[in-house]
This record gives C-alpha cells, sequence and structure tokens, in this order.
C-alpha cells in the first residue's frame, strides 16, 4: 500500500510535466504540419530553386567524370563541397553563373581540392564528356590559380535518371523549351556527409559568403579557430541572402564575457583589508 | 544587535562643511548619504511632473470625445509619463535613493566601492533627464510612441524622438553605473564578520538588481542607439522596407525591460523586507528563501520577455514557453509574501506609517502580479492584450509595488535619513487617502479593460463613461494624498521633533548609528557578531 502511495505521488508528480510536454509536442508538430501544407502551395515553382535544406543526397547518382570513369556522386564528397547544375551549351545564365564561380575560386584565401572541391554537372543528358572538358579549359583561362582549381573543379556529364533523381534531391527546378533549357542560378553546398548546408543562388558570389558558406559545410571537420569564430559571428539572412554580422549575438556574448569576468574577479581575487 | 564602536562624535551628514557650502557642496559630494538625497530630490521633481501629466490624462478622460486636449496631446502625455516615470523613477528610484543612503551603512562601510563615480552616476543620471525634457520643451513636438519607442512608427514619426531615445540611453548608463557600484561594494566593503548569509535582505536586493542593471540596460542601449542611426541614416535595421524587422526590436526592447521590472520590485521587496520583521519584532520567516526566491526573479526574469509580445508574431512554440516561464516567476513572488505573513504570525505588532504601507503593498502587489498571470495565460492575453487591463495591472505592479514600497520606506528611514520624526497622525491620513484613491484609479481600469475598453486612445464609448469617471474621482484623492504625505514629510524635515537613534528598534545596522548619521557613518569599521543573522529579537 505504502509503496503504491509513494507510486501514485510519483505519478502525480510526473502528470503535468508529461501533460505539458504533450501540448508541447502536439502543437510543435502540428506547427511544422501547417507549415509544410504552405510551402506545398506557395513554394512549388515550375522552374527555379526549392531549397532542400539539411535533407542528404541520395547514393545512388552516377556521374562520368573527365577521366570517363562512371563514378557515385556521394563517393566523390569527402569535403565541402560545392554543387553546381548548368548546360554546357548555355546562351543563358550558366556562363555567367560559371565565370562567378571561376572569379570566386580566384580570389578566395581557401585552397581548392583541399578545403572544399567544385562538382559542376550538366543536366541535358545529352551532352558529351568532350564538351565538358573543353568548358573547363576555357573556363580555366579565367583564373590566376590554375593548377589548384583544375583539381579542385571537376565537371561531369550524366544519364537522364541520375540527372533526375540530383536535381529533384537539390531542388532544382527546369524545364525545357526546344532546345534549350529554363532555370535557375544557383550553387548548392554539401557537407562531406552528403547532407545539403546551403544554397547560394544567382551568378556572383562574394568571397566572404563563398567562404562562410564552405566553412559552415564543413562543420564538424577541423578547421583554422578563425573559421569557427566566423562561423559563430556570422549567420545566414534567407530573406537578404547573405552572411550577416549578428549584432545581437556578439553583444549579448561580449556583455556576459564582462559580467562574468567581473564576477570571477569578485570571488576570486581577495579582499583588501579595509580600516 | 551589538555594535563595537560607540554612538560616533563626528558632525552630522547634513551639517558637514566641506570645500564648498551651500548648494554647490552638495553637487559636489562624493558622501553616498548627499548623493542619494540628490537622488531623491531630483526624481521628487520629476515625479510631480509625471503625476501631473498622469493628472491630465485621467482628465481627459473623465468623459469621451475631446475634454481637455487633442488627441495628439493625449499621445504627448502618456508618452512622457511613461517615460519619466520609467526611466527617470522607478528604475533608479530604490537603489538610487535608499540603496545608496543605506548600503553602506547596512553593510558596515563608510561609503560605496567608488563614491566618484557614484557622483557621475547622479550627473549622467541629470544629463539624461534634461535630454528627455529637452525632446518636449524643443523641436517639432513632443515624442508620441509611447514609452517603449516601438519601431517601425519610432523612426517614422515626425515628432522630436532622438533626445528622448538619447536620453533613455544616457538614462541607462548611469544605471550601469549604480549597479557596479553596489555589487563591487556588496562584495569588497563586508564589515569582518559579515557572511554573505548574514547580510541584511535589502542589500541582497540590491546585489540581484545591480546584477540585472550590468547585464540587461546595454542591451537597450545598443537598441536605442540603433533607433537613432535608423532615423538618421536609415540603416535598416528594424525598418521593413528596408529588410529590416520591427518584431526584432520589441525582441531587444523587452529583453531589457522585462528584466527591467524586476530592477523595479527587488529592492522594493527587500525593502519590505526589512520593515515587516521591524515591525512584527520578529525574526524574518525563511530568510534563506528569500535570498533564493530574490536570486532566482533575477534569473528566470531574464526569460520572460516574449510574454509582451504574444500578440505581435511569435511562433506557437515561443509563446508556450513564455507562458510556462512567466507562470515559473510567480512562484519565487509567491515565496516571498508567504514568508512576509509568516513574520507577522505571532508577532509583536507595532502599527505605524511604514508598516501600513508595507502591508498596503503587499495587498495591492498580489493584484498586480495575480492579473500579470492572467495576462500570462495565453488565451485571456489574445483578449486582454493592449487593453486598459494592461495599464492597471502594471500600475498596481510598478506604482502599487515599487511606489508603495518608496513610500514604506520613505517613512521607514526618513528619521535616520533626516534626524526628525513626521507626524504619524497626517502620514497615516495621507496613506489613507493615497490608497482609496489608487484603488479608485486604477480598479476600474481591471473592469474597463476585461469590457474592451483599449489603452492609451483619449476618446472611448460612452459604456465606459461611469468607470471612467471613478478612475478621474480616485486620480484626484490619490494626489491629495500625496499633497498631504510630502507637506508632512516637508514640515517635518524641519520642524521635526528629533529621531532617536532607533524610533522603531531596528536590529540592522543603520539603526546603530546616529540620525541623521554622521560623514563617515562609523568611527571605525564594526565587527559583526550576531550569530543568528541581522533579524535576531
Amino acid at each position: 500500500m505504502q509503496k503504491l502511495r509513494i507510486k501514485m505521488t510519483r505519478f502525480t508528480s510526473l502528470g503535468p510535466g508529461i501533460f505539458f510536454t504533450l501540448i508541447f509536442l502536439s502543437q510543435f508538430f502540428d506547427a511544422r504540419s501547417q507549415s509544410n501544407v504552405i510551402d506545398d502551395q506557395t513554394k512549388n515553382p515550375e522552374i527555379g530553386i526549392v531549397e532542400h535544406l539539411d535533407e542528404f543526397l541520395p547514393k545512388d547518382i552516377y556521374l562520368i567524370g573527365e577521366d570517363s570513369q562512371k563514378v557515385v556522386l556521394t563517393d566523390l564528397i569527402n569535403k565541402p563541397t560545392v554543387l553546381n547544375f548548368v548546360y554546357y551549351r548555355c546562351p543563358g545564365i550558366c556562363s555567367p553563373l560559371m565565370e562567378g564561380l571561376a572569379d570566386v575560386m580566384n580570389k578566395s584565401d581557401l585552397r581548392p581540392d583541399i578545403d572544399y572541391q567544385v562538382l559542376t554537372i550538366s543536366f541535358d543528358p545529352t551532352e558529351t564528356l568532350d564538351l565538358a572538358i573543353r568548358k573547363k579549359a576555357n573556363y580555366l583561362n579565367l583564373v590566376d590559380k590554375k593548377e589548384e582549381i583544375a583539381r579542385g573543379w571537376k565537371f561531369f556529364v550524366s544519364d537522364s535518371a541520375s540527372i533526375a533523381q540530383a536535381t529533384n534531391a537539390v531542388g532544382f527546378k527546369y524545364k525545357r523549351t526546344g532546345n534549350d533549357f529554363l532555370h535557375a542560378a544557383s550553387v548548392m553546398l554539401i557537407s562531406p556527409d552528403g547532407k545539403i548546408t546551403r544554397y547560394l543562388n544567382g551568378v556572383y558570389f562574394l568571397p566572404f559568403e563563398f567562404k562562410m558558406a564552405v566553412v559552415e559545410a564543413g562543420k564538424g571537420t577541423s578547421g583554422p579557430t578563425i573559421n569557427k569564430i566566423l562561423q559563430y559571428c556570422y549567420t545566414y539572412d534567407p530573406k537578404g541572402q547573405t552572411y550577416v554580422l549578428n549584432v545581437t549575438k556578439l553583444a549579448g556574448t561580449m556583455i556576459l564575457f564582462f559580467a562574468g569576468t567581473l564576477f570571477l574577479f569578485l570571488i576570486i581575487k581577495r579582499r583588501r583589508k579595509t580600516i | 544587535m551589538q555594535v563595537s564602536s560607540p554612538i560616533s562624535q563626528q558632525v552630522s551628514y547634513l551639517e558637514y562643511q566641506g570645500k564648498y557650502k551651500g548648494l554647490l557642496g552638495w553637487i559636489t559630494s562624493t558622501d553616498h548619504k548627499r548623493i542619494a538625497l540628490l537622488y531623491m530630490f531630483s526624481m521628487m521633481v520629476l515625479f510631480i511632473v509625471g503625476a501631473l501629466l498622469g493628472l491630465g490624462m485621467k482628465l481627459e478622460l473623465i468623459a469621451p470625445g475631446k475634454t481637455v486636449m487633442e488627441a495628439q496631446t493625449y499621445n504627448a502625455f502618456f508618452t512622457v509619463h511613461g517615460v519619466i516615470m520609467i526611466f527617470m523613477i522607478v528604475i533608479p528610484g530604490l537603489p538610487a535613493v535608499f540603496g545608496n543612503f543605506l548600503l553602506p551603512i547596512m553593510i558596515g562601510a563608510k561609503d560605496v566601492a567608488f563614491p566618484k563615480l557614484n557622483l557621475i552616476s547622479w550627473y549622467v543620471y541629470i544629463l539624461g533627464a534634461i535630454l528627455v525634457i529637452s525632446s518636449v520643451l524643443f523641436g517639432d513636438g513632443t515624442p508620441d510612441t509611447g514609452w517603449t519607442f516601438y519601431a517601425p512608427y519610432s523612426f517614422k514619426t515626425g515628432t522630436n524622438m532622438l533626445p528622448a531615445i538619447f536620453g533613455a540611453f544616457v538614462l541607462g548608463f548611469s544605471s550601469v553605473l549604480t549597479g557596479l557600484n553596489f555589487i563591487v561594494t556588496i562584495h569588497r566593503l563586508r564589515a569582518p564578520g559579515m557572511t554573505w548569509s548574514k547580510l541584511p535582505l535589502f542589500p541582497w536586493t540590491l546585489y540581484g538588481t545591480g546584477w540585472i542593471q550590468l547585464l540587461a540596460t546595454p542591451i537597450v542601449g545598443i537598441t536605442l542607439i540603433l533607433v537613432a542611426l535608423e532615423r538618421i541614416f536609415g540603416i535598416g535595421v528594424f525598418d521593413p522596407a528596408l529588410g529590416g524587422d520591427p518584431i526584432l526590436y520589441q525582441h531587444l526592447f523587452w529583453i531589457y525591460s522585462h528584466p527591467a521590472v524586476y530592477i523595479m520590485i527587488l529592492p522594493a521587496m527587500g525593502a519590505i523586507s526589512e520593515i515587516i520583521p521591524t515591525f512584527s519584532q520578529k525574526h524574518i520567516f525563511g530568510y534563506k528563501a528569500i535570498v533564493v526566491s530574490t536570486l532566482a526573479i533575477a534569473f528566470v526574469g531574464y526569460f520572460v520577455w516574449g510574454h509582451h509580445m504574444f500578440t505581435a508574431g511569435m511562433s506557437n512554440t515561443s509563446q508556450y514557453a513564455f507562458s510556462i516561464l512567466t507562470f515559473l516567476v510567480a512562484i519565487p513572488s509567491a515565496i516571498k509574501v508567504f514568508n512576509w505573513v509568516s513574520t507577522m504570525y505571532k508577532g509583536s505588532i507595532n502599527v505605524q506609517t511604514p508598516f501600513y504601507w508595507a502591508v498596503s503593498f503587499i495587498f495591492v502587489f498580489m493584484i498586480g502580479g495575480l492579473s500579470g498571470l492572467v495576462l500570462g495565460a495565453l488565451t485571456a492575453n489574445v483578449y486582454l492584450h493592449d487593453t486598459a487591463f494592461v495599464v492597471a495591472h502594471f500600475h498596481f505592479i510598478v506604482f502599487g509595488g515599487t511606489g508603495y514600497a518608496f513610500f514604506a520606506a520613505l517613512h521607514y528611514w526618513f528619521p535616520k535619513m533626516f534626524g526628525r520624526m513626521y507626524d504619524p497622525k497626517w502620514a497615516n491620513t495621507g496613506w489613507v487617502l493615497f490608497f482609496i484613491g489608487f484603488l479608485a484609479l486604477y480598479g476600474p481600469m481591471f473592469y474597463l479593460g476585461m469590457m474592451g475598453m483599449p489603452r492609451r486612445y483619449y476618446d472611448y464609448l460612452e459604456q465606459f463613461h461611469s468607470a471612467n469617471i471613478l478612475s478621474t474621482l480616485g486620480s484626484w484623492v490619490m494626489v491629495f494624498g500625496l499633497v498631504v504625505i510630502f507637506v508632512n514629510l516637508f514640515r517635518s524635515a524641519r520642524n521635526g521633533a528629533p529621531a532617536p537613534v532607533n524610533p522603531w528598534n531596528g536590529k540592522t545596522w543603520e539603526w546603530t548609528v546616529p540620525s541623521p548619521p554622521p560623514v563617515e557613518n562609523f568611527d571605525r569599521i564594526p565587527e559583526y557578531k550576531e550569530k543568528e543573522g541581522p533579524y535576531e529579537y
């Protein structure tokens, strides 16, 4: 009887906790499912980018590399990776996008092939490897660090099934019109374990935001300490689509740091004898 | 309580002649007691201005439609009333006046840790006050945003916002400096033998308050500077047209301003915790519980700011979290109320003016606190947000809590501060008038809010008329009570009977030094020998 009472007391004391947790969770999931419905209605365009942040790339995307070998995309990703989709004979925004990439790789202090790699994949299954290699040579003419960038920037073609799977996985929506395609310009950052961590849209990238995105994709892997500080101080602003200095976080940290220092000083340093 | 030094032969701080005479002698003095009085008299002037503005607002609301002022004037009135009352009176109130005066004496020190900084804090305070007042006197129109300076209106309105914003920013500095001074004083200057567990409760609350001032005030400083930059340069932090986020402003503002409520209320609770044992002639019930609940309020108070923004756009999850935390913060407050009431139980109660104020503090604070829980509940909040109910709630807390405690403390320590006794009959009359007026003024606002009367409008529907008449009449009675209180105290400070060292048989150290205290408080630093802490009767 005594034991039962103790159990009952325990249960009653746990009761409110469980109750609140359940309410919390139900509301949380409710809110999420609601937002998904809205997402589906408004964020499913025919052409453009539907961000699939924090999702993993499928493991059965096959590509053909510059050396004519068939490879699995996720096998290639062993470091922070910038992924982009173009078609090599594109008369539109692909060239500015590729020039933008070449430009930022050239300007960035990150080392291609060591700190990160760029994988460019043609989403036109009819395109040949020959064209890919010629295009690569063409874009390498734009950069100074030719050898490094040649190693770190790899061009691929693929079959229609893999292309469909890859573009669906990253939310890259395009549409064929005659011989050409309507599509958006964007690059995706993939972490070494194959997770999509960031989209950088547009055709021009600031070296700083490029670096931040790469550092962010490499989260968990070792990097210079300064990168961790950068990551702490800057957050991605999804509306402005750039990295911004997180003033509030920094100010808060500084206030807490100084208050903590004062407290420790008062506690640790011995009192002066007063008269 | 025994003090190792005999009664001091030094001259009192009121009569002391330093390098300068007269007013100059006061405004250049680094004596904590003189600085306390400087604060007190500056606050009194500002309080009169704030109270007159409040009186004006109530007069406007005596009848629907325009009564004595235009809508824009009314907006200016509630803005300046709020800015003065919050930033210049209730936030610095008890720490700056009674904290300054009593903290060093209560812990056995000759002054605060940084006396010069203490004087600078007062100058900074005055500078802030001048800036705010200048926004009224000069420029294109008196600020009309309400004391919260909400974005985007605060940088869109054509009125003279910049001086008011800078004024509030400067006042924040004064608050930080005072908080820092007190923290260091309590850590460094406690007399030998006065351990943390023997520290009187008023210094304990000043300690908790000091940390809130130090940690939270810089946030509002940064925020107000951002609003100013937004107004001058259009940098787009809060302006949605420039990609900014007005909700961010509300978050930043309340991250400071909610803890600021605890800056106001904690020292008030500290003063009450001193008064109740003295007038019950009994050891405070649950000393440790009061200390822990003080620190708990100071800590949890940082995490409840979102309850000001339930209707401003916030996820369900955040709403639940903020609501539950708001309910949690009520627990330490309730512990204190329980302890005060338990202290009185079987005490030898000496019914004097400070005790009346302290007991009525508990009464109005309970109403304020419980109505806060109504607002902390999500569904009720949606209905009551921005109604007169909110105005009633925070006046019961801010004026009912801090204001009552201020008057309780003033009547309790007045004999010590001025060396004169006041007339208890007039003091009690003042209290009765004030108490009745207060309830009549703010009580109907609960009803009005529940019936749907919005706040911050100079006009209202006919159905709210009778309750508004009662409220306005209450304001007159309350102000009349204030006049009685002030006249009595002013007269007594000049002509009252000389006060003995310990008129109430208090047990803390301020009751061991002469009334008024000598310049250096103690001839030599006393040693604390009590084993049971500061309330041993």
